[in-house]
């Protein structure tokens, strides 16, 4: 049997995920196949940079919508990430089947990405993930972390929320962009404007980070432009649509035009589900190990982050972090 | 042994699947191909961010006991498979499902978790199957008193 030539084992890379074409290469992608299939709706003409782009659309919109609270579109309750099309942008089938596309990205980032894409293909799983060791999504990520999200839209700034992390992007209406710091953050600087109910937004100031593990990296010039507007569709379908183009000078030959999405999570809501604060750092135990590839700590072992155990007081009473059940982990316990 | 290599493509992509929509991290730590079974009581079954993970005490031959730690999926993922913090409570028997550390210590991607009364929950992530048609062949594979999918699938092939 020839594993990789055999029919079943293609259908193994298209399944996995979820991606029969490059048509519908969101279908599978992060909580895709949730309302009709997404499009991207590229700019009418090429920008050269991110703030041209940015001031072209803030002219159409006549300098934007001055919302009111009661005007400001509401995107309230938990979401989570229902599909988008980046793989596309990336892959010539948009699936597991398929190649890196050569001349999207530059030689740099295409050598390094066509080394991801290996370890996908030939293990099944790139060794190590930035995120199991608890960095932030940072951008373009959080646009699909499949944890929930929510949406806080106020008249002078918008709050994206994503509970992995979690993380909060701020999204300053009206304002030009600014760097006090110095430095480039996980989310950088956003600023936007309402245009009726679309939310047009620019971020800036950066840190390098990636797609997922299995797609391309990007640099600490990454930029985004990106249009949010719920749409609605037959059969009572509510989705929140990204439409974003991606300018990043190091990485990207020239822009990206991408297009990710939202649901409500109704689940979630009817289970009554409640996002509780967490510190990634005091519950992950992914490391990576001396062999380049991702391992766990586990209990008993140096290094090992016990979660619900945790005291600096154990002297006293409750100071448990697992005060319903009050368990503890002995590793060989009699 | 076909029919083996027909039912891990199977299995792998459906693994796969799910690694690609939910992981935060590698799954390179778990061999996937490998799939086995223990009972054991739980210890914790600690539903937590980034990952859930649900400790459980076996018994060994020898009458000592060893800590086994299985990762699961994040609540959020659980939440809507009807799973939640008090799921799985301490001191109960369960059985689980799980893909081995390729290094061979007491741990690995979980697949299902069944309790006491027959019921059975998948949990699974990217690090194992967990998925209903997965559940179903193992219901067999117990009924004849298999606790591995090599055996079982050796067996068959025999």
């Amino acid at each position: 049997m020839k594993f990789a030539k055999h029919p079943i084992w293609i259908g193994v890379g298209l399944v996995a995920l979820g991606i029969g074409s490059g048509a519908n290469a969101q279908q599978g992608a992060f909580g895709g196949g949730y309302g009709p299939p997404l499009k991207v709706l590229a700019p009418t003409q090429m920008f050269a940079t991110s703030d041209e782009h940015y001031a072209h659309l803030l002219k159409l919109a006549n300098g934007g919508t001055k919302h009111t609270l009661a005007s400001v579109p509401r995107w309230d309750g938990l979401w989570v990430a229902a599909g988008n099309t980046h793989m596309s942008a990336f892959i010539d089938t948009g699936n597991l089947g398929g190649k890196v596309i050569e001349g999207v990205l530059t030689p740099a980032y295409e050598a390094a990405y066509k080394e991801r894409w290996r370890q996908q293909i030939e293990q099944g799983q790139v060794d190590y993930d930035r995120l199991g060791e608890c960095q932030p999504p940072g951008m373009p990520r959080f646009l699909l972390e499949p944890y929930s999200h929510e949406f806080i839209n106020l008249p002078n700034e918008s709050y994206l929320i994503n509970d992995f992390g979690p993380s909060i992007r701020r999204v300053l209406i009206g304002k030009q962009h600014s760097n006090l710091y110095g430095t480039h953050s996980w989310y950088g600087d956003t600023i936007g404007f309402w245009n009726g109910t679309q939310l047009v937004m620019s971020t800036k100031y950066l840190y390098p980070a990636d797609f997922t593990r299995w797609s391309p990296m990007t640099s600490n010039q990454f930029e985004s432009i990106e249009i949010w507007e719920l749409k609605k569709y037959p059969g009572g379908i509510e989705r929140l649509e990204v439409q974003a183009t991606f300018y990043d000078r190091y990485a990207f030959v020239k822009p990206i035009n991408v297009v990710y999405a939202f649901r409500h999570a109704t689940e979630l809501q009817k289970a009554d589900y409640r996002v509780n604060q967490w510190e990634c750092e005091q519950t992950n135990n992914t490391y990576l190990d001396d062999k380049g590839k991702s391992n766990f700590h586990l209990p008993g072992e140096a290094g090992f982050n016990d979660g619900r155990g945790f005291t600096h007081f154990p002297e006293l009473p409750g100071q448990s972090r697992d005060p319903i059940y009050n368990t503890t982990l002995t590793p060989g316990a009699k | 042994m076909k029919s083996f290599f027909r039912t891990l493509p199977i299995a792998l992509a459906a693994t796969m699947a799910a690694m690609a929509a939910h992981a935060h991290h590698s799954f390179a730590m778990f061999d996937r191909t490998t799939e086995v079974v223990k009972t054991g009581k739980v210890q914790r079954w600690a539903f937590n961010n980034p990952h859930s993970w649900l400790y459980i005490n076996v018994l060994n031959d020898d009458g000592t006991q060893t800590l086994w730690s299985f990762e699961s999926a994040s609540p959020t993922q659980l939440i809507g498979r009807g799973i939640t913090g008090k799921t799985f409570e301490p001191g109960t028997t369960v059985t689980v499902m799980y893909c081995p550390l390729r290094d061979g210590r007491a741990g690995g991607g979980i697949g299902w978790v069944m309790l006491a009364d027959g019921s059975y929950f998948s949990v699974a992530d990217g690090g194992c199957n967990g998925s209903d048609e997965n559940i179903n062949r193992w219901k067999g594979w117990m009924k004849l008193g298999y606790r591995s999918n090599k055996d079982a699938q050796a067996a068959a092939d025999k």
